[in-house]
């Protein structure tokens, strides 16, 4: 367990981003080898080593390649999320920054093992750096004639969080406004135009090239027996080192923020982490001594999601981090679905009232119940993502709400660590709508 | 202009596909932000009705729809940004604009937004200026920020 | 067609077996149980499960799902808010999160008392508010066009009008901006939502929202009767529901006939109905006077003074009929003239023919079809408006549309032997042919050409003609059975009777007036009769009468007077100047029809005719002497196509919602036309023939063929068939 170099291998030493220095390490080697197996065989490498989803959801991907119809007489797509766009996440961003080459190799086999000739790269729209850097790697790559006959079309996204929630991506790729797809019918069945389509997240599919180098049986030995692998883990917040570390899964929580992240900033106590990106129900600092992986961290009732901790010290009051957080969610609904559209409002206004120092016992009750009432009825799972993170934070940290509507206001005094802080939600219009005064 | 979104309409299996490059693209050949005629232009380039062009744009955070300044200033103050700081970079960045988020200076040089996570959560706090990142940026790193801008 | 395999569902402890694939809120109505929706509408495409309303229990998954997007599989056990508290508890909070922001002004509103989230709260919702906070308030109402009123706070986003401009007319006008919860429907720019089917939004939607301008606080549900009936405007016959309160009608409601219209109205059918109140409606009976013009005379008088012109005219008599009589009225009129007075001499609106029966669809076997093509370059939409949309549904089912171009031309060349499209339509089981353009023959052409690729034997496919009048058939067939005698058309036209305002405003009748030596008019307005007439009757609207008309499918379908007219029913005074000239005729439309049936209706009564009428079975054998058109265009040039739009007549002109529908002065030309001529669209040119010329904007139209412009009747002045367009 800890630091091992799968998906970054070689970027410290070489400028992975030119093709030369890729190959001069053993770049596009392995994608050969998989166009040489049938597809039947290739996908029982995949399912064999059992490769979990680095995006959020963790579904194999050697699974979710075997449930492409591929015997559908449309073309068969497969598509890579790049719209990482999960607060705490800024994983995706660097292997395509730095091994961009991985990643397209990874989508050839990928792509082979679905038998798709179509590949599209889905990159948040913010990443204008990253997407020049991946532009430039397929260019070199195709002009290179490593291609074949697959083509791969790098489509940036223009910014919005829903964009990563796979069905709501394949919506946006269509030139529609990204909102999810009732499911069934799943992607692998019917997805981007309707066809057979297999989605999945950058970190995954540049994990590929390893699993064909070290065979399934090898990739097995790295990691737990049930999430085999590395996983390039975001940490960030209030900790000395924050930046993206490359571990074996299994590795302790405490581990990866003592020792390599370099403990809490400033001699400050470490009060809360949230494990998997904003997203996900937050931990107290006595449930780190926990192994970063899929069920380890599903036991604990939280979830291993996008693999992005961000670490909270005491200096910050958890009624206002509930409140940015929702205030991001509520930004962030696509409108489609009652309870989250409406819910996720609501809640940004019971928050306030009880930040503010209005808040009386009644509204905590409320709170609580309205998180219950989104939770489980949204169309997608950004309902749950907007409460599960809300609940925590009660429930872990009920005193400090009691004290809000006790003491009148918050017990930080102006004091807190996120005081102050302005969301866009605030300020946001994409087109004018008049609103009238009440 | 037509033509080259119709050009753009034809890389995708489907030229619907093509609606955020072109709009994108029309979008930064009009200082910034999208006008009635703009969803015009795309809609007639690639066979959609100007609603459904306006419909879309509306979605999406990097869409303008109304008048922006020639650079932009977007500081990130989603959660990890803001753990370490990001309210002071905003308040350096207002105090040094004179103008608040959301606004853009009377010169219609820069406008100000905040905005939510850009994806640089291990470097807070994040700024992307013309949509390049600046990171670890500190609020006494604004007025540099600034003058290069205004330099630029 | 195979029998569907059926599965066992087991809802709230019921078992049903169903078709698989069935979709859940249906299958649970077979079980006697409602799975109550918002969003859920199945005309509109496939479920968005949006509105989260229809949340049940499914055995074997944690969350609730959302019903409507679910379909029967066996043994699937499902549990909904009957027996299942989590799913109650799923609607409840679904209901309190959609009333958080909603106004609840239901004693202010148009909906009220008929709406759907008024209902399902009563049910299913919460009976309190734990909102406290003040509820978003926006600009209201937003006027989305002159007929359409939209209340942004009373939305509940559900998304039934978006995805109708979508997925259903397919005019992409009416959309959702923004993102979240400030997401609201809107035009382009606030622009009015101007298409043929723009109305259809107020009746999908479930809530205030989307209201008719014109009905806006003009009744509440307890004060209305709606009278099933028939629209009269065109020959589509949708059938359609009039409201009314205190003797006035207030709105037009569809009344879903799924082989006619799947429940869509056009805007025409929809909110033309004011022109019963249009101020020049007549009211009494009008009389030439020598010099000072027309005077009102009582009916009485009027009754005399017609059958004073009708024994003057000693049976020179010639009748111009509308095409939009009932059945009963053209009969009527048949008994007086040809049985009293010996006048057989009719000028019909269009030949009509007997040809299609044998090719005889529902219009719902379009969307069925695999291959369906157009004949002629006249526009569907503004003929035959809802044949349109389900020209339009066809395509999204997967089939073929091809729109041939000149009817004529090709209707020839799709009957040769060596066609590749007429191959395919002989191949076929699945073709349709739809003639959409003058001179038809009344669809002798498109039956003599369905006949020769096949069609007959083939269940699935068939032919339409889309004519130009509303009930051109069925005035012909009861004009027709009226009487056996036959007469010469009269040298000398001693009185020219007009039926009705279609009749009135035909510049043909005009010059067969300048020949009459009198002139009898029934019509509903005085613009229509001033000038020419000597006599006129005050006519009465597709409203106001009971009666039965025929539409394009051949299908008799029931009119209904939805309110009283303000003069007598036609059909009444006919019977009594009939009795007059010693003509047995009854004054009730039942009894008249009756004998009507037993001639040339194969035996049927009215009280055959059901509210929801049945298509007649093919014909075995029709005596068809028709064939495939051999018109031939003649001259050089562009072919002008001077279609009569849908938004004209006199109806459209009485009713102030729908002018800003009315095509603009423009003509339609290929793209390969224009760019031959230098002509940009938007761009200001000039139409010419032979010596005549007219100047219009024209519009590219992706839609049309070489070698054709279209020009809105109105706009196209004097021009003849072949034209020349200049930059």
């Amino acid at each position: 367990m800890g630091l091992k170099t799968m998906l970054l291998a070689g970027a410290d030493e070489h400028d992975l981003t030119r093709l030369a220095e890729y190959q001069a390490i053993g770049g596009y080697k392995q994608a050969p080898k998989a166009l040489a197996m049938s597809s039947d065989d290739l996908i029982a490498e995949l399912q064999q080593a059992n490769l979990r989803g680095r995006g959020g959801a963790g579904f194999p991907l050697g699974r979710k390649a075997s449930l492409v119809d591929r015997k559908s007489p449309k073309p068969k797509y497969l598509v890579v999320n790049a719209d990482e766009s999960e607060p705490g996440a800024f994983k995706d961003r660097e292997v395509m920054a730095r091994v961009p080459h991985r990643l397209l190799e990874g989508c050839l086999i990928a792509a082979h093992a679905i038998e798709s000739k179509d590949v599209f790269i889905y990159i948040r729209g913010e990443y204008l750096t990253e997407y020049e850097i991946l532009q430039a790697a397929v260019d070199e790559a195709r002009g290179a004639g490593l291609f074949g006959d697959v083509n791969v079309t790098v489509y940036r996204g223009a910014g919005a969080y829903i964009c990563g929630e796979e069905t709501a991506l394949l919506d946006s790729l269509e030139g529609r406004r990204g909102q999810p797809r009732p499911r069934p019918p799943f992607p692998p069945v019917q997805g981007l135009y309707m066809a057979p389509t297999e989605i999945n997240n950058v970190c995954t599919i540049a994990t590929l090239p390893a699993i064909l180098e070290l065979g399934a049986a090898g990739f097995d030995q790295i990691g737990t027996p049930s999430s085999p692998g590395t996983v390039l883990f975001s940490i960030s917040g209030n900790v000395e080192k924050p930046g993206n570390y490359e571990l074996e899964l299994g590795t302790s929580m405490r581990e990866l923020i003592y020792t390599h992240a370099g403990g809490i900033a400033g001699g400050h106590q470490l009060k809360a982490v949230i494990p998997g990106g904003s997203s996900v129900p937050a931990l107290t600092a006595r449930q780190i001594d926990v192994p970063l992986d899929y069920d380890s961290l599903g036991a604990i009732g939280t979830f291993f999601g996008a693999a992005s901790l961000i670490v909270v010290d005491e200096r910050c009051c958890m009624v206002q981090l509930a409140l940015r957080s929702t205030k991001f969610y509520m930004h962030e609904s696509c409108g489609k679905c009652t309870p989250c559209r409406e819910g996720t409002r609501w809640l940004v206004q019971i928050l306030e009232k009880i930040e503010r120092g209005d808040g009386e016992a009644a509204d905590l009750d409320l709170l609580r119940k309205v998180c219950d009432r989104i939770e489980g009825k949204s169309l997608c799972a950004l309902g749950d993502f907007a409460v599960w993170p809300v609940q925590s934070y009660f429930d872990k940290w009920h005193d400090e709400w009691v004290a809000h509507v006790e003491q009148g206001g918050c017990p930080f005094g102006g004091e807190s660590s996120l005081e102050g802080i302005f969301a866009p939600s605030d300020q946001h219009t994409h087109s004018p709508v008049a609103e009238v005064p009440a | 202009m037509i033509p080259e979104l119709r050009a753009l309409g034809e890389r995708y299996p489907d030229s619907r596909t093509a609606v955020l490059p072109a709009l994108r693209l029309v979008q930064e050949q009009n200082g910034g932000w999208l006008t009635t005629e703009s969803f015009e232009q795309v809609g007639e380039a690639l066979g959609l009705t100007p609603a459904y062009c306006q419909a879309v744009a509306s979605f999406y955070d990097m869409f303008h729809l109304a008048p922006v300044g020639r650079h932009s200033v977007e500081v990130c103050t989603n959660l990890s940004c803001a753990l370490v700081g990001a309210q002071q970079v905003v308040d350096a960045f207002e105090s040094e604009l004179g103008v608040a988020p959301g606004e853009t200076t009377e010169d219609g040089e820069i406008t100000l937004r905040t905005v939510e996570c850009l994806g640089g959560c291990g470097y807070a706090t994040v700024v992307a200026v013309d949509h390049r990142y600046h990171q670890h940026v500190k609020p006494d790193d604004v007025p540099e920020i600034v003058k290069e801008l205004r330099g630029a | 067609m195979s029998q569907p395999e059926l599965v066992t569902v087991t809802i709230d402890g019921r078992e049903v077996q169903v078709p698989k694939g069935l979709g859940l809120v249906e299958v649970a109505l077979q079980a006697g149980i409602e799975i109550p929706v918002f969003c859920y509408e199945p005309r509109l495409g496939p479920p968005v499960g949006a509105c989260r309303m229809c949340l049940v229990e499914l055995e074997g998954v944690p969350k609730l799902q959302a019903g409507c997007t679910l379909t029967a599989a066996d043994g699937m056990k499902v549990r909904t808010a009957q027996t299942s508290a989590k799913a109650a508890e799923g609607q409840d909070a679904t209901l309190e999160f959609i009333l958080v922001n909603h106004p609840l002004d239901c004693p202010v509103c148009d909906k009220g008392g008929e709406c759907p989230l008024q209902d399902l709260t009563f049910r299913w919702g919460p009976g309190n508010t734990r909102m406290e906070f003040p509820k978003r308030t926006l600009e209201k109402p937003i006027p989305v066009s002159p007929a359409i009123a939209l209340d942004r706070e009373r939305c509940i986003l559900c998304y039934r009008c978006t995805r109708f401009s979508e997925s259903v007319a397919e005019d992409n006008q009416l959309v959702t901006q923004n993102r979240g919860a400030s997401s609201v429907i809107a035009t382009f720019d606030d622009r009015p939502y101007r298409a043929p089917f723009s109305g259809n939004v107020i009746e999908l939607c479930p809530v205030g929202a989307l209201t008719s301008t014109q009905y806006r606080f003009e009744a509440r549900p307890w004060e209305i009767q709606n009278v099933p009936t028939v629209c009269g405007l065109c020959p589509v016959g949708c059938n359609v529901a009039a409201t009314t309160r205190e003797g006035k009608v207030k709105r037009m409601l569809s009344r879903n006939h799924p082989e006619v219209d799947e429940g869509w109205l056009c805007d025409k059918g929809r909110f033309a109905f004011t022109h019963l109140y249009a101020g020049d409606r007549l009211i009494e009976p009008l009389r030439r006077r020598q010099r000072s013009g027309l005077e009102e005379i009582s009916w009485e008088d009027a009754l005399d003074e017609a059958e004073r012109l009708l024994r003057e005219s000693g049976g020179r008599i010639v009748t111009a009929l509308s095409g939009s009589e009932t059945v009963e009225q053209a009969y009527a009129l048949g008994r007086l003239l040809r049985g009293g007075l010996g006048a057989h001499t009719a000028v019909m609106p269009e030949e009509t023919s007997q040809a299609l029966d044998a090719f005889r669809l529902p219009l719902s076997a379009i969307r069925e079809a695999e291959l369906v093509v157009v004949l002629g370059d006249e526009p569907v939409a503004e003929r035959a408006p809802v044949v349109e949309l389900w020209l339009k549904a066809a395509r999204r089912a997967g089939a073929e549309v091809h729109y041939a171009g000149d009817a004529h031309e090709s209707c020839r060349r799709l009957a040769g032997s060596d066609d590749e499209l007429g191959g395919r339509l002989r191949e076929s089981e699945r073709a349709i042919l739809i003639w959409s353009g003058e001179d038809g023959a009344g669809g002798g052409h498109v039956a003599a050409l369905a006949r020769e690729l096949g069609f007959d034997g083939k269940p699935g496919s068939g032919a339409f003609h889309l004519p130009r009048t509303a009930n051109g058939r069925g005035v012909a067939d009861a004009w027709a059975c009226s009487d056996d005698g036959e007469s010469e058309a009269p040298e000398q036209i001693g009185l020219l009777i007009v039926s009705g305002d279609e009749a009135a405003a035909d510049p043909n009748v005009r010059v067969l007036a300048e020949r009459a030596e009198r002139v009898l008019v029934t019509s509903m307005f005085q613009s229509l009769a001033a000038g020419w007439a000597d006599l006129v009757l005050p006519g009465t609207s597709y409203l106001e009468r009971d009666g039965t008309t025929v539409n394009l499918e051949g299908r008799l379908q029931r009119q209904r007077r939805a309110v009283m007219a303000p003069v007598p029913d036609v059909v009444a005074w006919i019977a009594k100047l009939a009795e007059r000239f010693g003509v047995e005729l009854s004054p009730h439309v039942s009894v008249v029809f009756d004998e009507i049936g037993a001639k040339c209706f194969g035996g049927i009564t009215f009280a055959d005719v059901h509210e929801r009428a049945e298509l007649p079975p093919r014909a075995e054998k029709v005596s068809d002497t028709s064939k495939v058109s051999d018109t031939v265009a003649s001259g050089s040039g562009l072919r002008l196509v001077a279609y009569r739009p849908l938004f004209s007549g006199a109806a459209v002109e009485r009713t102030p919602e729908l002018q800003f529908q009315k095509p603009e002065a423009e003509v339609q030309i290929s793209p390969e036309d224009a760019k031959a001529r230098g002509v940009r669209n938007g761009a200001t040119v000039t139409v010419s023939s032979n010596g005549t010329s007219v100047e219009l904007r024209a519009r590219i139209a992706r839609d049309l063929g070489a070698g054709v412009v279209r020009i809105p009747r109105d706009h196209a002045g004097d021009l003849h068939a072949t034209v020349e367009v200049s930059a």
